[in-house]
């Protein structure tokens, strides 16, 4: 690879060097299935504990999901920001979107809880829009497909009261906005490890 | 018509390959270059020294988890360098 170029070869080693830098994203499947597992697992806990337990019923599993999955992505993500082998801005967007996410989301639910209302809707819509950008940016379209899902679901649960139907519209959503994509997002990054 | 002349720095396909990465990331490590452009070691260091010679490039020496790591990143000089690169050969293909 030392050698002169043709204008057109120049143009091709241009090109095909910009689409590998585009590709270079650190490794973000390891936060969409962290918060995958955790935020089913909480939906299901108040659900399944709603009548037994007066903490749960007013949102405990939140916030314990909420401490676990904080401690965990900071430290998985202090250890991955020594190790990464490439500074892509794309990855700066990113965390800027989720950045301003989980702030949008503690007004959301500050607003909500104040006025006695369910904040799991509006939440849900949130997280389309994240997803959904996370996926725009990255090129990857399980995650595209999982922002529309959170947006569809965040709108089917502005119109019931049900517990279950609103657990199966979450967790539903959770499983196939983060969970799946996340698993395919770990094989794409295993891939690439490897190659 | 006369066509402007390429940057001869440039004009070589693993510094182009190294100078065209490096405008899409802010900073990536040797090992990160050596995937993706498929060199070897010892030809991409001299083609680091060169891009760094001229300007075009600034490599940070450091430790990453106890082991030295090499990091490179485009400097304005070499963004500037490979924006005038890109006109050229956009003139070449009319």
């Amino acid at each position: 690879m030392d050698k002169d170029l043709t204008p057109e070869q120049s143009l091709k080693v241009i090109e095909s060097m910009i689409g590998q830098a585009k590709k270079s994203f650190s490794r973000m499947s390891f936060y969409f299935l962290l918060w995958g597992v955790l935020l089913i697992v909480a939906m299901a806990a108040t659900y399944l504990l709603r009548n037994g337990s007066e903490a749960f019923s007013q949102g405990a599993s939140w916030g314990i999901a909420g401490l676990i999955g904080g401690i965990l992505s900071s430290i998985h993500g202090a250890r991955e920001g020594r190790r990464q082998p490439v500074n892509n801005p794309m990855d700066r967007v990113i965390g800027w979107i989720w950045g301003a996410f989980v702030i949008t989301m503690m007004i959301v639910i500050a607003a909500s809880v104040s006025n006695h209302q369910d904040p799991g809707g509006m939440i849900t819509l949130l997280t389309g829009f994240a997803t959904f950008l996370t996926g725009q940016i990255m090129r990857f379209k399980p995650l595209i497909i999982g922002g529309v899902l959170f947006w569809i679901a965040g709108l089917a649960m502005h119109f019931t009261n049900d517990p279950l139907t609103l657990t199966a519209l979450y967790c539903g959503s959770m499983f196939f906005g983060y969970i799946i994509p996340g698993l395919m997002l770990k094989n794409q990054e295993d891939g690439l490890r490897t190659a | 018509m006369a066509f402007a002349p390429l940057d001869p720095v440039l004009h070589n396909q693993l510094r182009l390959a190294v100078v065209s990465l490096l405008v899409g990331v802010e900073e990536a490590d040797f090992t990160f270059i050596l995937e993706k452009t498929g060199a070897t070691r010892g030809n991409l260091s001299v083609q680091l020294s060169k891009l760094k010679e001229v300007g075009y490039i600034k490599v940070k020496k450091t430790f990453k988890e106890n082991y030295p790591n090499t990091s490179c990143a485009l400097t304005p000089q070499g963004i500037t360098a490979f924006e005038q690169y890109v006109a050229a050969i956009k003139e070449y293909l009319g």
